[in-house]
């Protein structure tokens, strides 16, 4: 089904390994650092070095680069573009040029500089995106957000929609494949109508499962806070010597950043 | 005018060169400088506590609106995972509805800010679309804009009498644009930096939207939130009732 392709799983950070063992508020911290830090710097080669650590990392719990590939596929089309339209369009000073169906293009020297600090950028922020969302379960995000004083409305919240967004995808996915099997999608029109009805059933079974699943939690019990299905250890020598490890990694890092390659 | 143009071309070729899906409402990570991050999350935080308190304020009066709220939110995060069919430019492509304009009906506008905030941060790290340091401007042009503008299209049809499925229409199709256009407005302001002119760079980005399978998909999402609407009030009524959206039967 095609738009379930689109959609995610979790099931990488639900394994036992080295980097979903790490403290979530570890993890927080060095990506929220990363992520200023690779908006910040002028070196092209920090946000690159961002993207290859990813990859590495990635590959040491043994999750395949093609699985990174495909999660930052988009992100990759877009960088790619901003590379060859950024050399094509700016600057002076002609690094190659070409013949195309008669019309010369010319790629810059100064627009592929530029196209690709963008590009770096780009690939990089988003490499440290995967990278924590494919070792981090949302449970241990939410663990996470509450350290870092979240309102409980946002969590809760949050909880539920991660909770039911799968439950309602193979909800939709079994209407989705129904109205195919029996000609819903003939024609354009019939496809954008069989479409109204999937979103009006998807709505109310969404009312109907709130309605049960509020009448299950109250008879649990449940009287409003916070629901967090994982609780976080204090703070310990391990996570200590991470925190420390990043106070000297960032002066590097904006050294780093600050020297300008061109 | 270079970045200007830059823009134009990474967008056009985009949408030309993507057979398959498209994603066009989301600015991804990298993209924005760090005083447009700073700039955008600051204005979106006020609509975020103000959409916090609304939940906090109606779970105390309801116990079941939380589980409502995040049972709908992901019933809307659902829907904007549809392929929907769009005729454009690069052939037959599909896009993926905003679903804004129709969580912005049910829930109401602050409520729908504070889901589409969320939405955006699952997006975000899960699916790469969008990014971290992007998620205030993604948030002001899909959550703010995006909610307000279907809520008051909504609204405005109501008032002058229209059927249900017009004012769905209304709410789909108005939200769908003024998400485009905040989106445009975003990327528009990056270039008044190197001198260029906002205005012109805007409207630019947001023609390019609207000739590309974006500009279809408005109207498509329109009609499939019209759809929805009449959908469930000829179902479950009582839906429509509880969630405080007024019906004319006549109307429908």
């Amino acid at each position: 089904m095609g738009f379930l392709h689109h959609t995610f799983t979790d099931r990488f950070a639900q394994r036992d390994n080295w980097l979903t063992r790490i403290d979530v508020r570890v993890k927080l911290i060095y990506v929220v650092s990363l992520l200023a830090i690779n908006l910040w710097a002028k070196n092209v080669s920090v946000s690159l070095s961002f993207l290859f650590l990813s990859f590495a990392f990635l590959l040491t719990i043994k999750i395949s680069p093609l699985v990174m590939v495909k999660n930052m596929a988009l992100p990759m089309l877009f960088a790619v573009m901003m590379l060859v339209v950024k050399g094509l369009h700016e600057g002076e000073n002609e690094w190659v040029s070409f013949s195309v169906a008669g019309y010369v293009m010319a790629l810059k020297k100064e627009g592929l500089c530029s196209g690709l600090q963008t590009g770096g950028k780009i690939l990089g922020g988003v490499s440290l995106v995967v990278l924590f969302a494919l070792t981090t379960t949302i449970s241990q995000l939410n663990a996470g957000l509450k350290w870092l004083r979240m309102p409980n409305t946002v969590l809760e919240l949050m909880s539920f929609m991660y909770r039911y967004i799968f439950q309602l995808l193979d909800e939709v996915s079994a209407i989705w494949y129904a109205q195919r099997a029996r000609l819903g999608h003939a024609s354009w029109l019939k496809t954008i109508k069989s479409f109204g009805v999937l979103g009006g059933m998807l709505i109310i079974r969404a009312v109907e499962r709130a309605e049960r699943t509020s009448e299950a939690m109250y008879a649990r019990g449940y009287k409003g806070g916070c629901i967090l299905t994982c609780h976080l250890k204090p703070l310990g020598r391990n996570e200590y010597i991470c925190f420390s490890g990043i106070v000297f990694l960032l002066p590097l890092l904006l050294y780093a950043g600050n020297i300008k390659i061109w | 005018m270079k970045i200007l143009k830059t823009l134009i071309a990474v967008f056009f070729l985009l949408f030309i060169f993507s057979d398959k899906t498209v994603y066009a409402m989301h600015i991804t990570e990298g993209i924005l400088p760090t005083e447009w991050v700073i700039t955008w999350f600051a204005v979106s935080v006020p609509f975020l506590a103000i959409g916090i308190y609304k939940v906090k304020r109606k779970k105390k009066a309801v116990h079941s609106y939380l589980p409502l709220a995040g049972m709908l939110g992901a019933a809307v995060f659902v829907f904007s995972c549809f392929p929907i069919p769009v005729v454009a430019l690069n052939g037959m492509a599909t896009s993926h509805p905003c679903g804004t304009g129709m969580s912005a009906i049910l829930l109401g506008p602050f409520v729908s800010v504070l889901v589409a905030g969320i939405a955006l941060l699952i997006q975000a790290l899960f699916l790469a679309h969008g990014g971290l340091t992007t998620l205030g401007g993604n948030i002001f042009s899909m959550g703010i804009l995006g909610s307000f503008s279907g809520f008051f299209a909504f609204k405005i049809a109501q008032r002058c009498g229209m059927s249900l499925f017009w004012c769905g229409f209304f709410a789909g199709v108005i939200s769908d644009l003024f998400t485009y256009l905040g989106t445009s407005i975003e990327l528009g302001l990056l270039v008044v930096k190197n001198g260029g002119s906002f205005f012109r760079a805007t409207a630019e980005i947001f023609g390019v939207f609207m000739m590309t399978s974006q500009g279809v998909l408005c109207v498509v999402e329109g009609v499939v939130v019209g759809f929805i609407m009449v959908f469930v009030y000829k179902k479950r009524p009582d839906i429509l009732q509880q969630l405080g959206i007024k019906t004319n039967a006549k109307s429908v």
